[in-house]
């Protein structure tokens, strides 16, 4: 039963990670012939799971096993290596997400498989595969190739592609026998942490003036606290603010922080990273303050404005006070 | 517990500039472009250097790339590394990171590794990948994305960060590899005096000889890789840009946010 694409969904704590519907989505679009597109759900007691996504127009493979219980990439490589080999699909569709960092290049590793990862769009021509990537900071748009004959490893970038939706009735679920060489699981999952909450929460703010690495010396946040005063806002951070500690972890916006969506978004000295654009591009209104015109941030922000944020924010502090 | 670090140091071009493409489509204008140590591995050094600190041990810096790589080598053993090792793979572009994985990974197997270290992402291209295919093409167990390390006797436990903050803490064995983390720790400044011993320290060059290999092309290869083009990204959406004088800049923002209603009175 060669040929197909296999999609391995994501899950934690019983919940989907909205990714893989985009990886269904994807995946479908691409018209394979033979045994289409099946999505494998690993883990344990996950039945119920596997019998939900059948309803997104796909088939479902179920691969339960205790060793599956919490995701390790030792437990994992070897329970997707098995289903590689078994059904040897000419694609296997993984998200570009913390867990997909982790499985996808060990799995490409230990199988000796052609790997691409954070694709933004990928297209199945005779004999190779075509993806689409951004590269040096989202500043250069790249297609490359891989012709193998072998599977193809891909990842593609959560928020690439529009999710599956779900279809008229449920698609088939087969339960696929997985066997584990407990030895051979050398990663131990021991615990969860999950992050306090103290502080302020940024997702209930209508308006965040969030400061990144262009604001350049912590002494500056004070401009865009006072900013942020003016238009009755509070102060978000891109990743590097939050992990110099200028300002605490609570205030991160973005795939490893929080999720906001705002009424207004104002980015300033902010390059619009995807780990960044992942936590706040649903805002109402996005503005951006960043000297460089070809930053990232200005593709999902509304309006920008190409300027020192240093100097821009004082100007429009005093244009606000004269009223 | 001595520990034999190994450390995976990538040089990219400063992500802050502009980038132009090359006439051939196939790379990115590379003249009068400036190189600095990719950002995540800056942690993944920091972190071995305090490991052997605190436990013991050697630390070996590992790039793959042009002798340009060198300065960058040199700060690593100001800061803390005891060796430095450059594979000398002069593809300036280096695009196919499986290629690289497999090159980097016959390195490490030359070198008498404990833990090896990689940072989550380059900042050039961005796959967050060559971590865990090293790991996968040796065998190692590894953990990604990771914010805390732990060495204990036979083991070690480390944080992986997920989306929204969640951890996932794991146990592994040595060796292993774990690709650091973003603000893992805070990278230090080299010292004046450790900065003029490494500018004197030797670098070792692996050519492919030195790893049973003809040339580089000869690495094994499960598949061809290609380049098909690169291009200006063409974006889904744009902003309204504003530029000119920044009084003009900021009366119009002002104008904006008073229309908009986010103008407290
Ligand atoms: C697994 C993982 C998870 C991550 N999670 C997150 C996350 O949740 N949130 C997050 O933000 N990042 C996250 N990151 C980091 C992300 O990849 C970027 O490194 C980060 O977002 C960059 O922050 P920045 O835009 O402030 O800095 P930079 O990318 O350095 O951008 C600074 C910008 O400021 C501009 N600038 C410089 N000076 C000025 C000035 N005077 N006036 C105006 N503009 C100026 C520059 O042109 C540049 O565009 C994550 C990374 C990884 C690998």
């Amino acid at each position: 039963m060669a040929g197909g694409i296999l999609v391995i969904a994501e899950h934690l704590d019983g919940k989907v990670a909205p990714s893989t519907l985009e990886l269904i989505a994807a995946a479908t679009s691409l018209r394979v012939e033979r045994h289409g597109v099946r999505l494998v759900v690993f883990g344990h007691g996950v039945k119920e799971l596997a019998d939900h996504l059948a309803g997104y127009t796909v088939d479902v493979l179920v691969a339960e096993h205790p060793l599956l219980a919490e995701y390790t990439g030792d437990a994992y490589v070897q329970a997707v290596r098995g289903i590689v080999e078994s059904t040897n699909p000419r694609l296997v569709l993984i998200a570009h997400t913390a867990q997909g960092y982790d499985l996808a290049p060990a799995l490409a590793g230990a199988m000796d498989l052609p790997v691409l990862t954070n694709c933004l769009a990928i297209d199945l021509q005779e004999g190779r595969l075509v993806a689409a990537r951004r590269i040096l900071n989202e500043k250069v748009h790249v297609e490359v190739e891989v012709r193998s004959d072998r599977p193809i490893v891909v990842t593609m970038r959560p928020g690439a592609t529009p999710p599956q939706g779900t279809g008229r009735g449920t698609m088939s679920v087969t339960e696929v026998p997985v066997s584990i060489d407990p030895a051979a699981v050398r990663v131990k999952f021991v615990r969860m942490e999950r992050p306090e909450v103290a502080d302020i929460d940024l997702s209930s703010a209508d308006v965040i003036v969030s400061a990144g690495r262009g604001i350049q010396k912590k002494e500056n946040l004070r401009l865009v606290e006072e900013f942020a005063k003016a238009i009755g806002g509070v102060v978000g951070a891109s990743r590097p603010l939050t992990d110099l500690e200028w300002l605490p972890k609570t205030r991160q916006v973005g795939q490893s922080g929080k999720t906001v969506r705002p009424k207004l978004y104002v980015a300033c000295g902010i390059s619009g990273a995807m780990q960044h654009i992942a936590g706040m591009k649903d805002a109402g209104l996005i503005l951006a303050i960043n000297t460089d015109p070809t930053a990232p941030i200005f593709e999902v922000a509304h309006v920008g404005f190409v300027a020192n944020v240093l100097e821009l924010l004082p100007a429009v502090l005093k244009e606000l006070k004269a009223g | 517990m001595a520990l034999n670090l190994v450390v995976c140091l990538k040089q990219v071009p400063n992500p802050d500039l502009q980038f132009q493409v090359a006439p051939d489509g196939k790379d990115i204008k590379r003249e009068g472009l400036n190189y600095k140590v990719n950002g995540a591995d800056e942690y993944a050094l920091e972190e071995a250097v305090r490991l052997k600190e605190k436990h013991g041990g050697r630390v070996v810096v590992l790039t793959l790339g042009p002798k340009r790589t060198e300065p960058m080598l040199r700060e690593a053993l100001a800061k803390g590394a005891d060796e430095a090792v450059r594979v000398a793979y002069d593809d300036p572009a280096a695009f196919d990171v499986g290629k690289n994985a497999r090159i980097l990974a016959a390195a490490i197997r030359t070198l008498p590794h404990d833990l090896v270290l990689t940072g989550v992402q380059s900042d050039d291209y961005a796959y967050s990948a060559t971590g865990g295919l090293v790991a996968g093409l040796l065998g190692l167990p590894h953990a990604s994305v990771v914010t805390r390390v732990a060495v204990h006797d036979g083991d070690l436990e480390v944080a992986c960060e997920l989306e929204g903050g969640l951890e996932r803490v794991v146990a592994l064995p040595r060796p292993a590899l774990l690709t650091i983390q973003f603000g893992a720790n805070t990278p230090r400044y080299a010292p004046l005096p450790a900065i003029m011993k490494a500018a004197r320290q030797p670098i070792k060059e692996i050519g492919p000889a030195a790893l049973g290999l003809p040339g580089w092309d000869a690495i094994p290869l499960p598949y061809a890789f290609g380049v098909v083009r690169l291009s200006p990204p063409v974006a889904k959406g744009h902003a309204e840009m504003i530029t000119g004088p920044i009084p003009e800049q900021a009366k119009k923002l002002a104008q904006l946010l008073r229309e908009k209603g986010f103008v407290r009175r």
